[in-house]
């Protein structure tokens, strides 16, 4: 008994040990990054933890120039167009793909897969010209369409996963109480797959918002997004690090909220089922 | 894109059987499924005819030097094949897609199975650990590029007072692959753990209950029935995070640009540089596209992998 | 059987569309332009001859674009043509503006290049030629005085589109927005209580090296020079010492260029550089661009900076970094025996986009932001630094503003007439380069087991790289 006891002890140390390194590794790197967005220019070099904090940086990144604030909303727009287009045409894929058995399924369903494989850069210029001669180039629309090779086959292959998981028979009985098909889909169908949908969103979301190439080269005389805009605090002049660690800082919060207001739903995905270790 | 035969012909008892030569059944529930992904895939079919027009490039010598340019046939991918550079950036990405996609997925999984225990604690961390997730990589890189500095970093600092002094990083060969792999560790770890909770807790409670019953020890528990049970959410982090770590650019160009030398010189650095920086993008697309098909081939495989464990799970 | 089915329908849809967008590739011929009607029908020049135009400007995040987004609000009033622009990081900028002008779709009108891009675009067609607006009375404002630019510098955009062919000679590619040549850089306040004296040939710059060590203490180093896998490396210091040892990149034999690094001068001068990286570099050199090398002089880290003249100058304005004030400025350190200057030219210049549409707005655009008036306000209120005009050089105002940098004024001097584009103009400059700035990391890093055989391996592959071209 006490061997088990101590045994027990033991590992839960262990664990909480490996957690503990493991955020201290997470976390420090957000940590200072938050800490030289109050650091000054002058100071970046020469202080770590004891320096006199300036607003100045966020002042300069959110007040001079609408710049920043303005690529902000259009991040906002552009990722959350992206996401919301995907669940839209995503869901009800998935839902397809599991329950369904057809003809070419796992061939449709892998090419779906497959338009993420290209490396966007193998892309890019073909459709930099096609973007320029239909009009899309530097549009909200352009940006979202492009947006679906990245947020599109998460949502559809993680989605799956949960659909499959879902016995048939709950469909049924639904089905024979007399529900119509949207509401069992609404009413019992998409309550189960919660846990799933809310992270594979949020993820959808957050490449979406921090993508890259794309807007970079598809966008940028009326439309640019955050990620880009940060990097231009990396002015020829000097890095202005502590202008692009509030750009990243502020760049953040949009995720973070929505992480916090999924947090209950992810949580409640434990309603049915609980692990131990 | 043919999948081998067994996979499609396959029905489980979650699915609603369409039986294809039932003529009875009006077309429209026939083509209901595919008109329910149709929307999906009109959507991401734009995609072929930029990927037909590179293929199609692949075979010109078009640069950015010229506007004209002519079909020159295989004559790019010759000169990659003989080219040492394509063999050496196919085993960089071998490297880093091991050594990031690896740890990850261990580091994703471990710290997935730590959280899922409830207090406070976990429920604060599963949603601080997320993130690191949410800076932009290109971003991250550059701040932990400014904390690695070895004049002004604040992790050098903190390794001099263990004695540490200059500590290489990225700055030689034989620790820039750590070095751009423990970035990509940092901004990735929290997606496969994500899922991993996710996954985790979706999973049903009876089977744990009668095996608590059965007296298993918690090992012989996770093998027995976490593992399998976790598979699918294990494939989708798995098949994302390869095609991701492969593909990586950002990183590791913001970090070394390939360098220092050529130690960091994948498949996307290579293509990106020789079609951007030297304009030559005829003789880059190869390079991309061997990337593409590798990522294509390997899925793939992964994947009907994963559709024949399922079948079995399903079938017994 | 199912496979090969699915893969001849892959094959077929491939095929198709391929052909289709070959059929739209030739149904709609690169952008044709009528700037020729609209400007002769302008008699005589004036401001406002193009108002109502609007005009997209490509720029790179840099401190004379951020001077010149000031003053468009001033240009638009003034000539009533709107102006969009895009602002785009420099790591990222060409790459963006390459594809925008491989379209032909006339956007962006202008675009800010730098000298060597021109070797690519140039002959690729994407570039206006700027003799035609200058030649054209009717286009330039009369006091505007193209002979104003330093001979060197804007010679540095002229070029005939030979490969192998100096610059200087030929049709105007761009007009300079600012300039770069090379110099030492050195902290005042490290040198004044080290009791050293400045550096000004290579064996002494260095013997102080081997002094300055971990000056400060750890973290500290003696010398700041940039590292990092591309042409940055190769372009200021190095290049600019490369050809004070009288070493030069290509020869031309048989209309083929040859590359000379493998040269007795070339390897001497490498084995100098290599030495200066191991005694004096920074201890993470390879990652090092312009940013890490200047912050790093600005913080106090490095006592010298072999780099851009401005790469400095920005360091050193109050507030701008730990250092500020104490920088100061010396023309490149010589081999020894060597008493004439070269300094290899980088110039941030505006050119015109070929396919452009409003042709006559955008050069009233290029300019108003290369006239005098213009670049004398750019440095004295904009941040901006090193003109490239004479007069606003010699104008009071702006000497009072250089005068506060010790020693700038007489570096400037000493290195603007040996301060022009030490390469040879030939269109895979970039690949080159990116190609000997890998082979000197290998060199630093001791992959190879001398200098000469490190020189000897890249001259092999710059030769391979060169080998399409024809030069005269």
């Amino acid at each position: 008994m006490m061997k088990n006891r101590l045994m027990d002890l033991l590992k839960n140390v262990s664990a909480y040990t490996v957690i503990c390194l493991y955020s201290i590794f997470a976390i420090f790197p957000l940590i200072w990054l938050v800490i030289i967005s109050f650091k000054s220019d002058t100071q970046m070099y020469n202080t770590t933890f004891i320096f006199t904090p300036t607003l100045d940086n966020y002042k300069i990144v959110l007040f001079e120039g609408a710049d920043y604030i303005q690529a902000f909303i259009n991040n906002i727009i552009v990722s959350g167009g992206a996401v919301l287009l995907s669940l839209l045409v995503g869901v009800p894929a998935a839902y397809a793909f599991a329950r369904y058995n057809f003809a070419k399924k796992e061939d449709l369903a892998f090419t779906i897969l497959s338009f993420k494989f290209a490396p966007e850069i193998l892309v890019i210029l073909p459709l930099f010209m096609i973007y320029q001669k239909i009009g899309l180039y530097d549009t909200y629309f352009g940006l979202i369409w492009v947006y679906q090779l990245i947020t599109l086959p998460l949502l559809i292959w993680v989605l799956r996963g949960y659909f499959e998981e879902i016995s048939v028979e709950v469909e049924q009985a639904a089905n024979l109480d007399g529900y119509p098909w949207y509401s069992v889909f609404w009413k019992i169908l998409v309550p189960l797959i919660k846990p799933g949908l809310v992270a594979s969103s949020l993820l959808a979301f957050i490449f979406a918002w921090n993508s890259f190439t794309f807007p970079l080269l598809l966008s940028g005389f009326q439309i640019e997004t955050v990620t880009v805009a940060a990097l231009r605090y990396i002015g020829s002049d000097t890095v202005h690090y502590g202008q692009m660690a509030v750009a990243a800082a502020v760049a953040a919060l949009p995720e973070v909220v929505l992480a916090l207001i999924i947090q209950k739903h992810l949580v409640r995905g434990l309603s049915f089922g609980a692990v131990k270790g | 894109m043919a999948t081998s035969a067994n996979m499609m012909k396959k029905t489980t008892k979650n699915q609603k059987n369409i039986k294809q030569e039932d003529n009875k059944i009006p077309f429209l529930v026939k083509a209901r499924p595919y008109l329910i992904i149709l929307p999906a895939l009109l959507l991401t079919i734009g995609i072929l005819y930029p990927f037909a027009t590179a293929i199609y490039y692949s075979l010109t010598d078009f640069s950015f030097r010229s506007i004209d340019y002519k079909f020159i046939g295989l004559k790019n991918w010759i000169s990659m094949f003989q080219s040492k550079n394509f063999w050496h950036a196919c085993l960089v990405t071998v490297q880093y897609t091991l050594a990031t996609t690896g740890t990850e997925m261990v580091a994703g999984l471990g710290i997935a199975l730590l959280l899922v225990r409830e207090s406070r604690f976990t429920k604060t961390l599963r949603i601080i650990l997320i993130f690191p997730l949410m800076i932009a990589p290109v971003i991250a890189t550059l701040i932990w590029q400014l904390m690695l500095n070895n004049s002004v970093g604040i992790v050098e600092k903190f390794l001099n007072l263990f004695g540490v002094f200059n500590f290489p990083w990225a700055s030689s060969a034989s620790t820039a692959l750590l070095t751009a792999a423990m970035i990509d560790f940092w901004v990735y770890t929290p997606f496969v753990m994500l899922l991993m909770l996710a996954g985790l807790q979706s999973l049903p409670k009876s089977p744990y209950e009668s095996a608590k019953i059965d007296g298993g020890s918690p090992w012989f528990t996770f093998r027995t029935l976490t593992l399998p049970l976790l598979k699918p959410f294990i494939f989708i982090a798995l098949v994302f995070r390869l095609m991701a770590s492969m593909q990586e650019y950002g990183i590791i160009f913001a970090l070394t640009k390939g360098g220092p030398g050529s130690t960091l010189m994948n498949l996307s650095l290579t293509g990106y540089n020789m079609g951007f920086a030297f304009s030559s993008l005829g003789k880059a697309l190869p390079y991309l596209l061997v990337l593409w098909a590798a990522i294509f081939f390997i899925s793939k495989k992964l994947i009907g992998a994963w559709l024949k464990g399922q079948q079995n799970a399903q079938g017994n | 059987m199912k496979k090969s089915k699915s893969i001849k329908i892959f094959v077929s849809v491939l095929v198709i569309l391929v052909l289709s967008m070959n059929m739209m590739a030739c149904s709609t011929p690169a952008g044709e332009t009528d700037t020729e009607g609209d400007a002769a029908a302008v008699e005589g020049f004036s401001w406002d001859m193009a108002s109502g135009s609007t005009i997209k400007v490509m720029f790179n995040q840099h401190p004379y674009a951020e001077a010149i987004i000031k003053k468009i609000p001033e240009f638009t009033e003034e000539t009533g043509i709107e102006v969009e622009y895009s602002l785009t990081p420099e790591e990222n900028y060409f790459d963006k503006l390459t594809i925008a002008l491989n379209s032909r779709s006339g956007d962006p009108d202008l675009f800010m290049t730098g000298a060597y891009q021109i070797w690519e675009y140039a002959p690729a067609g994407y570039t206006a030629d700027l003799d035609q607006f200058l030649n054209d009375p009717n286009m330039v404002d009369p006091s505007y005085d193209v002979d104003d630019f330093y001979e060197g510098i804007i010679g540095g955009l002229r070029w005939d589109l030979k490969a192998g062919h100096k610059i200087g000679t030929g049709p105007l590619w761009a007009l300079p927005l600012g300039f770069e040549s090379n110099v030492l850089a050195y902290n005042k306040r490290v040198f004044d209580e080290m009791d050293l004296e400045v550096p000004t040939t290579m064996q002494e710059l260095l013997a102080v090296c081997e002094e300055l060590k971990e000056f400060g203490g750890p973290g500290t180093y003696p010398l700041a020079i940039r590292g990092a896998r591309n042409w940055g490396t190769i372009h200021p210091g190095y290049m600019t010492t490369y050809s004070n040892y009288g070493a030069v990149d290509f020869t031309i034999e048989d209309g083929k260029l040859i590359s000379q690094v493998n040269s007795p001068e070339a390897v001497e001068m490498t084995e100098m550089w290599v030495d200066l990286i191991e005694v004096g570099g920074a201890p993470s050199w390879s990652s090092y661009t312009w940013y890490q090398a200047g912050a790093d002089f600005g913080a106090g880290k490095a006592a010298m900076l072999f780099d851009a003249t401005c790469n400095g100058y920005f360091q050193n304005p109050e507030g701008a970094s730990e250092e500020a004030g104490n920088l100061a400025w010396v023309a490149p350190p010589l081999p020894e025996g060597k008493t004439e200057i070269n300094s290899n030219l980088w110039t941030w210049s505006m050119a015109m986009n070929e396919a452009s549409k409003n042709k006559t707005a955008a050069w009233l655009f290029l300019q108003y932001f290369t006239s005098a008036d213009y670049q004398k306000w750019s440095i004295t209120e904009g941040n901006c630094v090193d003109p490239p005009r004479k007069s606003v050089f010699e104008s009071q105002e702006v000497q009072d503003v250089l005068a506060t940098n010790t020693g700038y004024i007489e570096a400037f001097n000493a290195t603007v007439p040996g301060t022009t584009i030490q390469f040879t103009p030939q269109p895979h400059f970039f690949q080159t380069t990116t190609e000997w700035a890998a082979t000197l990391q290998d060199i630093v890093a001791g992959n190879y087991d001398s200098v000469q055989e490190g020189m000897d391996q890249l001259k092999k592959t710059m030769d391979e790289i060169v080998a399409d071209v024809e030069a005269e």
